[in-house]
């Protein structure tokens, strides 16, 4: 039962992690990398700022979610502001110095990782209670991406898509709107992060590394990207799948980089054979 | 009387290219201004420098009193710089509503749904407000792009080429479209090919040629100078460029 | 500690080692420029040329030479396949800009997984030592290594602007850079330019790789940071300028080497990352010369 338990847990956070990625890639055309980080953040400041300074866990899980907010758009601000294809690079700076700089910070466990995290529940209900809360926060944040992909706010975010330049000469401001849209998935991870600390009680550079970023973006490319619920089918089966493959009992010195491949290899298939994912009907030009 | 528009001494250069060269000009409100010269001469691109698309390499540009060069092209359209694009540029994937419902200074805006109406039916496409940009004849199209335009409610209506490709109907309509929002103060620049429509619109005209204003004046001036006819159209006089 | 053969030291054991910064540099910036595409492909090129030439040389025992040239031809085949089959299709369908980034980095990490499933995790150098014979010129230390690296590097950039400049290739190369569709109306192929600077990237950064593996030791994800660097030289240098994008990367590797001078060991690794938000936030299209200073050079 605990094992269903942490699969529906992970299958959730995966859901909450690449409809946020979605919202950032799918919809606002914006490539990042750096999503997985934006996770660790708010998971190791909300972990922190509960274990050595007392906050409440609730308060402390909003302050994580805002930190990575905050980071998200001084990450995107100024690169944006020069080019869309700036993001990307800055993005793997991010990405990469920060599992560095976590390694290196003693009060954060550095490399073997913060240990003794709070729990948020506790008792014989925990693991059920984290399966509702994170299964609910799963749908409230697949709601609010749609929500913000459709109406007014979705048909602008579709013609800077469409055709920035033209979009901007009608006075429209896109560098907000996507400063915005990254702000708003990278927060949306940020309180995943901070959620799955309080859950795992622990947390160490290895889980934010580079394949988890090749994970969330597997996942978004073969549901397909610019759906609703495409992030949402990717995540099922891209959670599943490793499952599966765990039963295999194989070392890890085999399985992590075979791992990495299967998800990469499925990106480069969907790329070339079905580029709209599974869930999209047509191309979309 | 102030200028709506004032470009002074702007320069610009592609490369090695010139593409503007010590461009001065004023458009007044309520004056339609016919900007008119060879492909290449750099119209198009003055239009980008004036929206915003380019930084120039020299000089400046003012809407009334307002320095504008240091400005996004957002904030210059939300200071009411409107234009059309020579290759139209409608949303593909929005509605022929909701490509006007992008054009208002403020976005989404109270009322724009009624305006946007309003406009459609003075442009006779209020019928085609719920189809897709792609299944409009060209025509079409381009009145749905000036439609757009006009939802900015701007001081300034820059229109590139906005005759090319169009007959009949449609003609008449953004001539009349054209003549109107003059007649509201706006201050109109024109540019096209079409002479007639320059003839029949503007009250004067810029020849631009390499990146160089060649000559200004009344419309019945530049169509008589010697030299435009040499630079324009080769020696033959009269013809145009379709 | 700040004496002056420490300096200096540091100064030519810094200028050494950007010898490979300055190939992946001019690797990557020669893709950006002739073909357009921030090519990540190349971190996996690197990967697999470093293998390559590893296996090669320490595991099938060949010469240094041949192991050398089994490397370079693998890059070359992966850098072209790449090409070929990969940016050339999703180019032809007019895939979003956003695809092919995606291609480029997801090619990346596949190489890099496959790596470290067949070679394992553990750093690996292309020499048994990495000591090298040491010539002492003024309180100096100059290794046979460091002449080694710098004569290949001038010579390689030395043919590379001979290529560029001189033959009709390479011209036709720079035509296409400066405008693919106007060098098609003229009968040049974009594509065959394209595949062609992917090449020659290939070779400069199997020539980098080869310097790399001499002198340190490689895991399969060092390409990754690598190229990182590569780019922020690129980016510094101003898009389109090979030179500049070399000397950006000269400037790089001192200042990376400097830092030992300033701050602790374990934070040197992540000045890269701090470097690369100053180039962004404050040099995001490339370090320029004075206004004055380029006037004057225009005028010329
Ligand atoms: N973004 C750009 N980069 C480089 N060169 C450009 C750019 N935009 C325009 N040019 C060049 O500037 C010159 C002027 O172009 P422009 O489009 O302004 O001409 P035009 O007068 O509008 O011509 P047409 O009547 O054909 O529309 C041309 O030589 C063109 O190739
Ligand atoms: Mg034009």
């Amino acid at each position: 039962m605990e094992y269903i338990y942490s699969v529906l847990i992970l299958i959730g956070i995966n859901i909450i992690m690449a409809s946020s990625f979605n919202l950032i890639i799918g919809y606002g055309g914006l490539i990042s990398i750096a999503h997985p980080i934006f996770f660790a953040l708010a998971g190791y400041c909300s972990a922190i700022v509960s274990m050595k300074f007392g906050v409440p866990i609730p308060l402390a899980i909003v302050l994580g979610t805002l930190f990575s907010t905050v980071l998200s758009v001084a990450l995107s601000l100024p690169s944006l502001r020069v080019s869309g294809d700036y993001l990307l690079i800055a993005s793997i700076g991010f990405q990469l110095g920060f599992v560095e700089v976590i390694k290196n910070i003693e009060a954060a466990g550095a490399a073997s990782g913060l240990t003794g995290i709070p729990a948020l529940y506790s008792g014989p209900l925990r693991s059920p209670a984290f399966v509702v809360t994170i299964l609910a926060v799963a749908a409230l944040v697949v709601w609010l991406v749609h929500r913000m992909t459709h109406g007014d706010y979705g048909r602008a975010i579709q013609a800077m898509r469409d055709d920035e330049e033209c979009f901007t000469s009608l006075g429209r401001n896109a560098t907000a709107i996507k400063v915005a849209i990254f702000a708003v998935g990278s927060g949306v991870a940020g309180l995943a992060g901070a959620l799955y600390a309080h859950y795992s009680q622990f947390l160490s550079p290895e889980q934010f590394g580079i394949i988890q970023s090749g994970l969330i973006l597997t996942m978004v490319v073969v549901g397909g990207m610019g759906t609703t619920w495409g992030p949402v089918v990717g995540a099922l089966l891209l959670t599943a799948l490793p499952q599966a493959i765990t039963f295999v009992n194989l070392p890890t010195a085999i399985m992590a980089p075979l791992q990495g491949m299967i998800y990469t290899g499925l990106v480069l298939l969907f790329l070339f054979v079905r580029p709209q994912g599974l869930m999209a009907k047509k191309v979309r030009q | 009387m102030t200028a709506a528009i004032r470009l002074v001494s702007v320069q610009k250069h592609f490369g090695g290219i010139s593409v503007a060269e010590d461009i001065s000009l004023e458009i007044h409100a309520g004056e339609i201004l016919g900007l008119i010269g060879p492909n290449g001469a750099g119209k198009t691109t003055l239009f980008n420098l004036i929206s915003g698309i380019h930084a120039p390499d020299g000089g400046e540009i003012y809407l009334g009193d307002q320095p504008l060069s240091r400005l996004p092209i957002y904030k210059r359209a939300r200071l009411g710089i409107a234009r059309t694009w020579q290759h139209v540029r409608l949303f593909p994937t929005l509605s022929v509503l909701d490509n006007l419902l992008m054009g208002p200074r403020d976005y989404p805006g109270a009322g724009t749904d009624e305006r946007a109406a309003a406009i459609l039916a003075r442009v006779g496409m209020s019928e085609a407000r719920d189809k897709m940009p792609g299944e409009l004849p060209f025509g079409q199209q381009k009145l749905v792009a000036l439609a757009r335009t006009l939802m900015n409610d701007g001081k300034v209506l820059l229109l590139d080429e906005p005759m090319a490709g169009v007959e009949g109907q449609v003609y008449e309509t953004i001539k009349q479209v054209v003549r109107d929002e003059a007649k509201a103060g706006r201050a109109v620049c024109v540019v096209e090919h079409n002479v007639s429509f320059i003839r029949d619109l503007c009250t004067r005209a810029v020849f631009m040629f390499n990146g160089r204003i060649e000559q200004q004046g009344t419309v019945e001036e530049l169509l008589a100078s010697e030299k435009l006819a040499e630079l324009y159209f080769g020696g033959k006089k009269g013809e145009t460029r379709s | 500690m700040f004496e002056l053969p420490i300096l200096l030291q540091i100064g030519w054991t810094s200028l050494a080692t950007s010898t490979y910064y300055v190939l992946f540099a001019v690797a990557f910036a020669l893709t950006l420029k002739v073909a357009q595409v921030w090519n990540f492909v190349q971190a996996g090129v690197m990967g697999l040329a470093f293998y390559a030439m590893y296996a090669a040389m320490l595991k099938w025992g060949w010469p240094t030479a041949a192991g050398f040239t089994f490397g370079l031809a693998v890059a070359v085949a992966a850098a072209v396949a790449s090409e070929v089959w990969g940016y050339r299709v999703l180019r032809r369908r007019r895939s979003p800009g956003l695809l092919l980034f995606i291609f480029a980095i997801v090619v990346a990490e596949f190489v890099a997984y496959l790596l470290s499933l067949l070679f394992g995790t553990e750093p690996q150098s292309l020499k048994k030592s990495l000591v090298s014979e040491v010539h002492l010129v003024g309180g100096v230390a100059i290794t046979a290594w460091d002449l080694e690296a710098l004569g290949i590097t001038i010579a390689a950039c030395a043919a590379l602007a001979f290529y560029l400049r001189r033959t009709r290739q390479g011209q036709f190369m720079q035509a296409v850079a400066d405008n693919g569709e106007l060098a098609e109306l003229y009968g040049i192929s974009a594509n065959r330019a394209y595949v062609i600077a992917m090449a020659i990237a290939a070779i400069l950064v199997s020539i980098g790789i080869y310097l790399y593996g001499t002198r340190a030791s490689m895991i399969p994800n060092a390409p990754l940071e690598l190229i990182l660097l590569a780019v922020i030289a690129t980016i510094l240098g101003g898009i389109g300028s090979l030179a500049g994008a070399a000397i950006s990367a000269v400037f790089l590797s001192v200042l990376q080497s400097a830092s030992i001078l300033v701050i602790p060991s374990q934070w040197q690794s992540s000045l890269t990352y701090v470097v690369l938000f100053v180039v962004i936030l404050f040099f995001p299209t490339g370090f320029r010369l004075p206004a004055w200073m380029a006037a004057k050079m225009r005028a010329r």
